[in-house]
């Protein structure tokens, strides 16, 4: 008993003691800034050179979705002073006042942004954020065992790959492409259109394997899954671990996303938060930290600057008449509750 | 007990053990392998565990997690270790009302209780940070160790403790020299559940860290959307190999010492 | 009588904390079921009892049903594999006991996903057991031992025995012994000595363990997701879904709310059906 006491009472001194170490030799006159992210979204070394260059030290926490973010920011007392919110998350964050402007005199770089992302329709003046990475929902496929290359949605409805189908394990995204399929807008608020490709989507239930959007990368390399909708940016990473794996933008048209840089309100480091984002848009160092973390580079400046391999990946650099077919997903309001219902019900089985 | 028997039991113990590591050992094997995704076997590395240690976010998220872990299941087992015992002595009435309290928190839906939290501090002004995730890791692993050691102590007879006090030993006497020697087992397994219950813990934790207190969950959380990276399978390894050699150690020295006479708790 | 006053303050510190940090929030965030959503996912601050109205749609119910279904296999499973195991290391030597109990807590201070993750490497159509199955030629196809409602089951069973496994154990631990041997010297049987006299003496153990493994699979949303593809939801996942998709605040709480009392109403069911079997016992 007396040993199990002062065991305890020893763990617990030593602890505190680490703890309380590790809290004071981090935090010495040098300006912090603080990232809230998605995981491996930059290249370290990119964080590592900004952090030698100005002398400052970087916090890069993670989220794994826009709403856990919103709801920590939401309370208030994040202490974050740059975040990465995707397009909608952006209208509504805006909506709720939860964005502080961006200062542009300190953000030169922001010329150098491509043309298409310089008016977002979810913020049309980059007045709040500026797009960082982007990409498109098309069809991954394998052609070991998809041998007629998908051109439109449909094909993920053929009987041929009953139970080999992936879906993105979000409402919005799967919703929104059974509504491209049947011609429809992605955001629709009209009843009867959802209800139509509702009763659709309903049809190719039995042939889908599973709903993923973490690991569907994994799925596709060791050929679980055939076929299914993935980000272009996944199916660039999925390609290079599997050739057989290609991807296709149907011909219906399909979603367009883009995660951006956007600063929370009371963001203690406001300036230094724009110091990074310029720095981040400089040409140079975007092509080190695209390359590093393989997605789509929106700065301009910088194509003639990437590596042949990286500009001729049709994944990462999508073609123009693609782009144009492509829509954003809008914040549906209160619709939303419909989306929900009917994502409840096709998940409820049976 | 027949030997048959006997050994039907061992087998099915060494099989259940075998069904706990399975994955354990699958996921040992693939931190040695060259892929970044745990996807195909595609040769054998070292690399990740080279890198393991030149990524401070994985080791400051370790830290974090190991010391959160230790502070607050300590806190916890000592709050419930005392509450359990005081209960024991309430009214029937006092005690379903008190019991019902235990549960609540064990039945409500984690994210609830984490956004509950999450509005309490930013109600409060209490920065987020390790602290936070403290109270809130001791918040929801206190129940458990009321529940078991509840238990424990509601199968205990009373003849021991009569008897104590019957030889004259105040409540407190008691309490220390005979009530918590008989449910020793019951706080270790209390102490247990809480450590394991806090390093596991990912939904509140999100919703109560700050910047710089990353606890592990957390950040591999995070890393799934990128696949489980094997740095991650890498450390898993490293935790696994690293305590169950300090079992064996610290079982060699207790044999060593028990050999010359001592026996421990 | 000795007087117990002092031993009784003993709970203070402990229902100081729960209040503060648990009762107090809670009222908070209940509160919200009763608000209504707006626009933006923000909560507005109008009473309404709608949240409860939109629960009672046949759609819940059915999702209620399936996770009561899945929960209680669950439990039953897991005494079937926690209870033998807990029974043998009770029966080891002190020393030994301590090192069984760690090595079974071991395995999940890996983080709990990257166990997840793990299964399905063994179990998926090119996966450890279906590789080694086909290259024995014992199949030719491979089997589909994913995303179905056994490898739910299974995951959950796996993420939830040491919930099953250390009540069952600090029970078997203090039982006494010399009543085991009494019944062996009436002439008991193994079985009728277990059946009759072991249970009954760690019926705590099993009533707590399983009380705390129905509650944490009831709740459970990350299992489904991993090892069920995602495919069917238990009412965990569409309270995660309120909250981080449908961004309806309101509607989570309510559901959480019935979940809750739900959890409740059955333990105090189990509690009551515990003290009847006593009761019938103690008769005979």
């Amino acid at each position: 008993m007396k040993r199990f006491k002062s065991m305890m009472i020893g763990a617990l001194t030593a602890v505190l003691a680490l703890t309380a170490v590790g809290c004071s030799s981090s935090e010495q006159e040098q300006q912090v800034l603080n990232i809230y992210s998605w995981a491996d979204n930059f290249d370290p070394e990119v964080i590592k050179d900004f952090e030698q260059k100005y002398n400052v030290k970087v916090n890069y926490d993670i989220y794994g979705s826009n709403e856990e973010m919103l709801a920590k920011i939401q309370a208030g007392a994040s202490g974050y002073d740059l975040i990465q919110p995707s397009d909608y998350m952006v209208a509504t964050m805006i909506q709720l006042g939860l964005l502080e402007e961006l200062n542009k005199e300190n953000i030169p770089n922001m010329k150098n942004i491509v043309s298409t992302f310089k008016t977002p329709p979810f913020d049309k003046e980059n007045k709040y954020s500026l797009v960082y990475t982007w990409g498109i929902t098309g069809i991954a496929y394998n052609k070991k065992y998809v041998k007629e290359a998908p051109t439109s949605w449909s094909d993920l409805w053929n009987e041929e790959y009953k139970g080999r189908v992936i879906l993105l394990n979000d409402p919005r995204e799967v919703m929104g492409m059974a509504l491209i399929k049947n011609g429809y807008s992605n955001s629709t608020t009209n009843k009867e259109e959802l209800e139509k490709s509702f009763a659709d989507l309903k049809k190719m239930l039995p042939g889908v394997m599973a709903f993923d959007t973490d690991n569907i990368k994994q799925k596709m390399i060791a050929e679980e899954a055939w076929i299914g909708t993935v980000w272009s940016g996944d199916a660039a990473i999925i390609n290079g671990q599997n050739p057989d794996v290609e991807y296709v933008i149907p011909k219906e048209g399909a979603t367009i996303w883009a995660d951006t840089l956007a600063i929370p309100k009371g963001a203690k480091h406001k300036d230094l938060a724009e110091k990074f984002i310029n720095y981040l848009m400089d040409p140079e160092v975007s092509v080190k930290n695209y390359e590093s973390i393989g997605y789509s580079n929106p700065n301009e400046q910088a194509y003639s600057l990437h590596s042949e391999e990286y500009r001729s990946n049709k994944m990462i650099f999508l073609d123009k008449a693609d782009i144009d077919r492509a829509e954003w997903l809008v914040d549906v309001g209160d619709t939303l509750q419909e989306y929900d219902r009917y994502w409840t019900e096709m998940k409820s089985g049976r | 007990m027949k030997t048959w028997r006997r050994h039907t039991l061992t087998g099915y113990s060494w099989l259940m053990l075998v069904f706990l590591y399975l994955p354990i050992s699958i996921l040992m094997l693939y931190s040695f392998n060259d892929s970044r995704i745990n996807a195909t076997w595609s040769g054998f590395t070292w690399k990740w565990y080279v890198s393991l240690f030149d990524n401070r976010q994985v080791m400051q998220a370790l830290m974090n997690s190991l010391s959160i872990g230790v502070i607050s299941s300590v806190l916890a087992t000592v709050l419930g270790t005392a509450a359990s015992l005081a209960i024991k002595h309430y009214s029937l009435r006092w005690r379903t009302i008190v019991n019902g309290l235990i549960y609540l928190p064990i039945v409500i839906p984690e994210i609830m209780m984490g956004l509950a939290l999450l509005v309490l501090f930013s109600q409060a002004h209490i920065e987020l940070g390790k602290w936070t995730l403290i109270m809130a890791h001791v918040t929801f692993s206190m129940p458990y160790v009321m529940v078991i050691i509840s238990g424990r102590l509601a199968d205990m007879g009373k003849e021991l403790e009569e008897a104590a006090q019957d030889l004259g030993a105040t409540p407190w006497g008691t309490l220390r020299h005979v009530t918590l020697p008989l449910i020793m087992p019951g706080i270790i397994a209390g102490f247990l559940m809480s450590f394991t219950l806090s390093l596991d813990d990912f939904i509140i934790s999100f919703f109560v860290a700050g910047p710089n207190s990353t606890t592990l969950p957390l950040y591999i959380y995070g890393l799934v959307k990128r696949g489980v990276s094997p740095e991650v399978n890498a450390l898993s390894t490293l935790l696994i190999v690293s305590t169950v050699l300090l079992v064996i150690i610290a079982e060699l020295f207790r044999r060593k010492d028990s050999k010359n006479g001592q026996i421990h708790f | 009588m000795l007087n117990k006053k002092p031993v009784k303050l003993l709970a203070v510190p402990a229902l100081l904390w729960l209040g503060l940090l648990f009762v107090l929030p809670m009222l908070l965030i209940a509160l919200l079921s009763f608000f209504k959503r707006g626009t933006y996912g923000q909560v507005v601050y109008e009473f309404t009892l709608n949240n409860y109205i939109r629960i009672w749609d046949p759609l819940y119910g059915q999702i209620f049903g399936d996770t009561l279904v899945v929960a209680i296999l669950t439990t039953l499973l897991s005494i079937v594999c926690g209870y033998p195991l807990a029974y043998y290391i009770s029966r080891l030597e002190k020393s030994s006991q301590q090192i069984w109990l760690l090595l079974v807590m071991i395995p999940f201070w890996i983080n709990f996903l990257v166990r997840s993750y793990a299964w399905v490497i063994i179990l998926r159509s090119q996966g450890v057991v279906n590789t080694i199955l086909q290259s024995l030629g014992l199949i030719t196809e491979p089997l589909p031992l994913l995303y179905n409602s056994g490898s739910v089951l299974l995951g959950m069973v796996y993420t939830l025995l040491p919930f099953m496994v250390l009540p069952i154990y600090v029970s078997l631990e203090q039982m006494d012994r010399r009543k085991l041997e009494a019944a062996y010297d009436l002439g008991a049987t193994p079985w009728k000595a277990f059946w009759h006299v072991t249970l009954p003496m760690t019926k705590t153990g099993v009533v707590t363990g399983s009380i705390l493994v129905f509650v944490s699979s009831i709740g459970m949303f990350v299992v489904p997701d991993v090892m069920g593809g995602a495919k069917s939801a238990l009412i965990g996942n569409v309270i995660q879904n309120q909250f981080l998709s449908a961004r309806d605040w309101p509607f989570g709480s309510a559901l959480s709310i019935v979940l809750m009392l739900l959890s409740m109403l059955l333990i105090l069911l189990y509690f009551r059906a515990v003290k009847a079997g006593e009761a019938k016992e103690g008769a005979a």
